[in-house]
């Protein structure tokens, strides 16, 4: 037995979809009146990325990279708060756990064994989030209430 | 009722207390499991219920589970892990620690208050 090593095993585009959609209904977008629209364009630069890592038998990384403004209404949207209330130390956290959910949920998808990490977020405009050698394997990228929101698995291959 | 909840993001914290204070019950909060063990030792009685995150710093969910049954004066807390883990084999471990039940992130508040309504916390057909 192989493990992951057959890539058809690898969540698609598709199951990323259906778990952010679950995600959206949930927290950000009860009512269904305020969904994740995909454009697939990638804006040049974030102001807050959310990653986790998931190891194991399966080795990669989850993200979430938004503008302030997304981050500041899915902060305002998971705390039932109004956008003006929300402090940064919310953002970060409601970033966290939405790219926790997100991973724990890509897990689920994963060969059994794999572990996931605590969530790292980065609230700072331009920053990004690089893995040397991991491959981008699915993105998701669109605006939420007129914000750019793009959601993205990567692989890391490891050796042994 | 008092319920516990214990998750180290405290927007999900937020969320929980909502919906169970929503349903009557007195919420404390905890950022881990021992933060937890230690806001249960300085309460004059256990909670009746312990909604508890799987994944974090210190001590761990389940690991909280296993210490709190533990304790005879907390056989009775109702335990209930609320995680993005939904691997068969991880709610296996979980329910053999002495968890009663097991909601996946993401949940709604309905979802959530029909895991209690089930465990007789609160009345069935109850919501927010």
């Amino acid at each position: 037995m192989s493990g992951i090593a057959d890539s058809t095993l690898e969540p698609s585009d598709i199951d990323l979809k259906e778990i952010v959609d679950q995600v959206w209904e949930s927290y950000l977008d009860p009512d269904g009146t305020a969904p994740l629209v995909l454009t697939g364009t990638v804006p040049e630069k974030f102001d807050a990325t959310g990653s986790i890592s998931i190891t194991g038998p399966w080795h990669g990384h989850v993200v979430v990279a938004t503008s302030l403004g997304a981050a500041t209404g899915a902060a305002a949207a998971f705390l039932a708060m109004e956008p003006d209330e929300v402090s940064e130390e919310d953002v970060a956290d409601a970033l966290g756990e939405l790219v926790n959910i997100i991973g724990g949920n890509v897990k689920s998808m994963l060969p059994p064994g794999c572990l996931l990490a605590l969530p790292h977020v980065v609230v700072a405009t331009g920053a990004v989030s690089r893995w040397p050698g991991a491959t981008r394997i699915c993105e998701l990228c669109g605006q939420w209430r007129g914000e750019p929101v793009c959601i993205s698995l990567w692989h890391e291959k490891r050796e042994g | 009722m008092r319920a516990l909840i214990v998750d180290d993001s405290r927007t999900m914290r937020r969320i929980v207390r909502r919906i169970v204070e929503g349903c009557g019950f007195e919420a404390v909060e905890a950022g881990d499991g021992q933060a937890a063990l230690d806001a249960i030792g300085a309460m004059d009685r256990p909670p009746d219920l312990a909604l508890v995150d799987w994944n974090m710093p210190v001590m761990d969910g389940l690991e909280f589970v296993s210490r709190a049954r533990a304790q005879p004066a907390l056989r009775a807390m109702t335990i209930v892990m609320v995680t993005t883990e939904s691997e068969q084999s991880q709610i296996v471990r979980a329910l053999a620690a002495g968890a009663h039940e097991y909601v996946i992130k993401p949940f709604t508040a309905d979802s959530m208050i029909d895991k209690l309504a089930l465990l007789g916390l609160v009345p069935n057909g109850a919501s927010l």
